[in-house]
C-alpha cells in the first residue's frame, strides 16, 4: 500500500433510493480512481454523470452501496481524515443570518482552532479570496459567486491537505473562474492535493495534472490529458488565401476542394483539412500551383475535447443511468 | 465535544432568535395572561386561581408548541437546505450535531420560558395576586414539560418531513397530557383490547400530565395544588421522568441520523 494515495475509490458503487415510491437510481455503477498526493486531480463529465454523487460517497454524506473508498489513508468515514480535509459542495449554501467571518468562525470551532487563531486565519481566508469588502454583510445578501467564494473560504480554514472541490467554477465570471483556477494552482503549489469536479471541459484541461472522465456512472478515462489523447495526428489543417476576383479562382477551389478530406471557404480564404496519410508537401505544391497562397500549415492531434464528446456520444448509444424497476 | 456542541448550540440560538414568530407567541403569552387577569375580575373570589392557572397553562401550552414547531424545521432545514454539507463534513461526529442542535433549542427555549414566566409575574404582581413557591414549582415542571416535547419533535424530525413530525409529535403531547384517562382505560375499561392498547400506550409515551400541576387537571384539590403540597422532591422526580424521556429520544434521534443519507 502506497501512502502517496490521497483518494482511493474501489469499484464504488451508489444506488439512491426514493421511499414509499420504491424508485432506484444507480447513479455510480464500479467507480476506481486513485488520486495521488500534491496532484491536482481533475474529474470531468456531463451532467448527472455520477460527479456528486461520488464526492457525496467519499464524502460521507450518504452510504456507498457497493465497493470502498479511503480518504488520507482512512477507510471513509473517517473523522480522523475530515481533520485533515476541506470541501465545497456544490452549490454551496451557507447559514444566511452569518457573516463570512462568523461563518468561518463557525468552521474554525469545528475544528478546534484557539480563537485568536480563529481570527487570524478568517482575515487572511476572506482577504485571500476577494470578500474584504464584504465583511460585514449577512450571507443572503451575497451573489452566487460571492457564496462559492465563502464557501472556498470555509473549505480552508483548517489549512487541509485535501482539497475536495465540486464545481467550483460553476456560477462564476470568466474573472472568477481564472481566479478559481489560480487559486487551486497555488494549492497545489503549497503541497496540498486538490480533487475537483466539473462539467467544464477547458476548466479541467488547464490546470489538471491527472483526469479521469466518468460518464453514466463509471470511468471512462483516467491519466494525464495528454496520455489520454492520441499521439497520432488526426489530419493536417491548411489555410490557404484563394485572389477571389482572380480568373479560375472557383475551378482552382474546386480542385484544391477535390484533394482534401474536408474544406471550409470564407470569402478568400479556404482552410482544408487533409487526411493523416495524405502527402502534406505534395497537397502544398499543388495549392500553390493553382494560384493559392499558403497562410498556416498545422497539424492536428486529438484533444482532450474530442475524446470527451467521444465518451459521451458513446454512453448515449449506449445507456444512460435510467431509473431501474425494483 | 464541548467546544463542537457548544459552537452548533450557539448556532442554533442565533438563527431561532431570526425567527419571527416567536416573537408573536410571546406576545400572545402576554395576552392570554391579561386575558385571565380579565376574567379573574369577572369572578370575584377565585380572581387569584384563575390568573395563576392561565398563565402557567400559558406558559406549558405555548412553550410546547414553540418546542414542536422549532424541533420539526431546525434539524430538517439543515438538511433540506444543505447547510449540512459544510458541517457534517468537518470533524465533528453526527450525534454530536443532533445534540448540539437540541442543546441550541434548549437555549431558545429556556429563554422564552423565563421570559413567559416574567411576564405572568409581573402581571401578578401588578394585580396584587400572592405568590408562593408553588408558582416557582409550577414554572420549573412547565420548563422540563417544554423541553421534553422539543426532543419528541427533534426525534420524529431526524426521519420525516416537519409536516408529519409536527402531527406525530402534537398527537404525543396530547397523549402524554391525558396519562390519567389511560391509567384509568387500562385498568377499567370494559372492552378486553382498550386495557391492551390503553397500557401499551403508557409504556410509550412520557407522561407530560406529571408536569401539569395547574389546579384544572388535579380536580378537587385544586386549592392545595397552589400550596405547598407539590413538595421540592415531587418536582425532582418529574423533572427525572423527562431527564430519562429526553436521554431515549436523542439517542434514538442520533442512532437514526447516523444512517441518514444527505442526498
Ligand atoms: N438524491 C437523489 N435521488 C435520486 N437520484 C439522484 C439523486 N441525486 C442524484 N441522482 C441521480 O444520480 C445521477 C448522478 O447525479 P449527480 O451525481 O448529481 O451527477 P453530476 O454531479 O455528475 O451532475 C443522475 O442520474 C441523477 O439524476
Ligand atoms: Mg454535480
Amino acid at each position: 500500500m502506497t501512502t502517496d494515495v490521497v483518494i482511493r475509490a474501489t469499484d464504488l458503487a451508489k444506488t439512491y433510493r426514493t421511499p414509499f415510491r420504491r424508485k432506484k437510481v444507480e447513479a455510480l455503477r464500479g467507480v476506481s480512481f486513485e488520486v495521488r498526493k500534491g496532484e491536482v486531480f481533475g474529474f470531468l463529465g456531463p451532467n448527472g454523470a455520477g460527479k456528486t454523487t461520488t464526492i457525496r460517497c467519499l464524502m460521507s454524506l450518504c452510504a456507498i452501496t457497493g465497493g470502498s473508498a479511503s480518504i488520507l489513508g482512512q477507510p471513509v468515514p473517517s473523522r480522523a481524515a475530515r481533520q485533515r480535509l476541506g470541501f465545497l459542495p456544490e452549490q454551496p449554501y451557507f447559514y444566511d443570518y452569518l457573516t463570512v467571518n462568523e461563518l468561518l468562525d463557525l468552521g474554525g470551532r469545528l475544528f478546534g482552532i484557539a480563537a485568536a487563531e480563529r481570527r487570524r486565519r478568517a482575515d487572511t481566508l476572506i482577504e485571500r479570496v476577494g470578500l474584504g469588502n464584504a465583511r460585514g454583510q449577512s450571507l443572503k445578501k451575497f451573489s452566487k459567486g460571492m457564496l462559492q467564494r465563502a464557501g472556498l473560504a470555509m473549505a480552508l480554514i483548517n489549512d487541509p491537505d485535501l482539497v475536495v472541490l465540486d464545481e467550483p467554477m460553476s456560477g462564476l465570471d470568466p474573472v472568477g473562474r481564472k481566479e478559481v483556477r489560480d487559486l487551486i494552482l497555488e494549492l497545489r503549489d503549497a503541497g496540498k492535493t486538490v480533487f475537483f469536479s466539473s462539467h467544464i471541459l477547458s476548466d479541467v484541461e488547464q490546470i489538471s495534472d491527472r483526469v479521469a472522465i466518468v460518464v453514466g456512472g463509471k470511468i471512462e478515462d483516467v491519466g494525464r490529458p495528454r496520455d489520454l489523447v492520441g499521439r497520432a495526428p488526426l489530419g493536417t489543417e491548411v489555410v490557404l488565401a484563394i485572389v477571389d476576383d482572380a480568373d479560375g479562382a472557383k475551378d482552382a477551389t474546386a480542385a484544391i476542394a477535390a484533394r482534401a478530406e474536408k474544406v471550409r471557404a470564407t470569402p478568400g480564404e479556404l482552410l482544408a483539412v487533409i487526411g493523416p496519410g495524405a502527402d502534406v508537401d505534395d497537397f502544398l505544391v499543388f495549392a500553390h500551383r493553382h494560384g493559392a497562397k499558403i497562410i498556416s500549415v498545422m497539424p492536428r492531434y486529438e484533444t482532450l475535447e474530442d475524446l470527451f464528446l467521444r465518451r459521451v456520444a458513446a454512453s448515449h448509444r449506449g445507456s444512460a443511468p435510467e431509473a431501474v424497476p425494483p | 465535544m464541548m467546544g463542537r456542541l457548544w459552537a452548533i448550540g450557539l448556532n442554533t440560538f442565533r438563527e431561532a432568535a431570526r425567527i419571527r414568530v416567536l416573537y408573536g407567541i410571546l406576545m400572545l403569552v402576554i395576552g392570554v395572561n391579561l386575558l385571565a387577569i380579565v376574567l379573574g375580575e369577572m369572578s370575584i373570589h377565585e380572581q387569584a386561581r384563575v390568573a395563576r392557572d392561565a398563565g402557567l397553562a400559558g406558559i406549558s401550552l405555548f412553550g410546547s408548541l414553540t418546542a414542536i414547531f422549532l424541533g420539526v424545521f431546525l434539524l430538517y432545514s439543515e438538511v433540506q437546505r444543505r447547510t449540512i454539507y459544510a458541517i457534517v463534513t468537518k470533524p465533528i461526529a453526527r450525534w454530536e450535531f443532533v445534540v448540539g442542535k437540541y442543546l441550541g433549542m434548549v437555549l431558545v427555549l429556556s429563554v422564552l420560558v423565563a421570559l413567559f414566566s416574567a411576564a405572568m409575574l409581573a402581571l401578578l404582581t401588578w394585580q396584587g395576586v400572592a405568590l408562593s413557591s408553588a408558582i416557582g414549582k409550577a414554572v420549573v415542571l412547565a420548563w422540563c414539560e417544554v423541553l421534553t416535547v422539543a426532543a419528541i419533535a427533534v426525534f420524529f424530525s431526524a426521519f420525516s418531513s416537519p409536516f408529519l413530525s409536527g402531527i406525530f409529535a402534537l398527537a404525543l403531547f396530547a397523549i402524554g397530557r391525558v396519562t390519567p384517562d389511560l391509567r384509568a382505560a387500562a385498568s377499567t375499561a370494559d372492552a378486553s383490547w382498550i386495557r391492551t392498547v390503553s397500557s401499551a400506550t403508557l409504556e410509550i409515551v412520557p407522561d407530560l400530565h406529571l408536569f401539569a400541576i395547574s389546579g384544572r387537571s388535579v380536580d378537587g384539590v385544586a386549592a392545595s395544588v397552589h400550596g405547598d403540597y407539590v413538595s421540592w422532591g415531587y418536582v425532582a422526580a418529574a423533572a427525572g421522568h423527562g431527564l430519562f424521556w429526553i436521554a431515549a429520544l436523542l439517542v434514538l434521534a442520533c442512532v437514526i441520523f447516523q444512517r441518514r443519507d444527505f442526498v
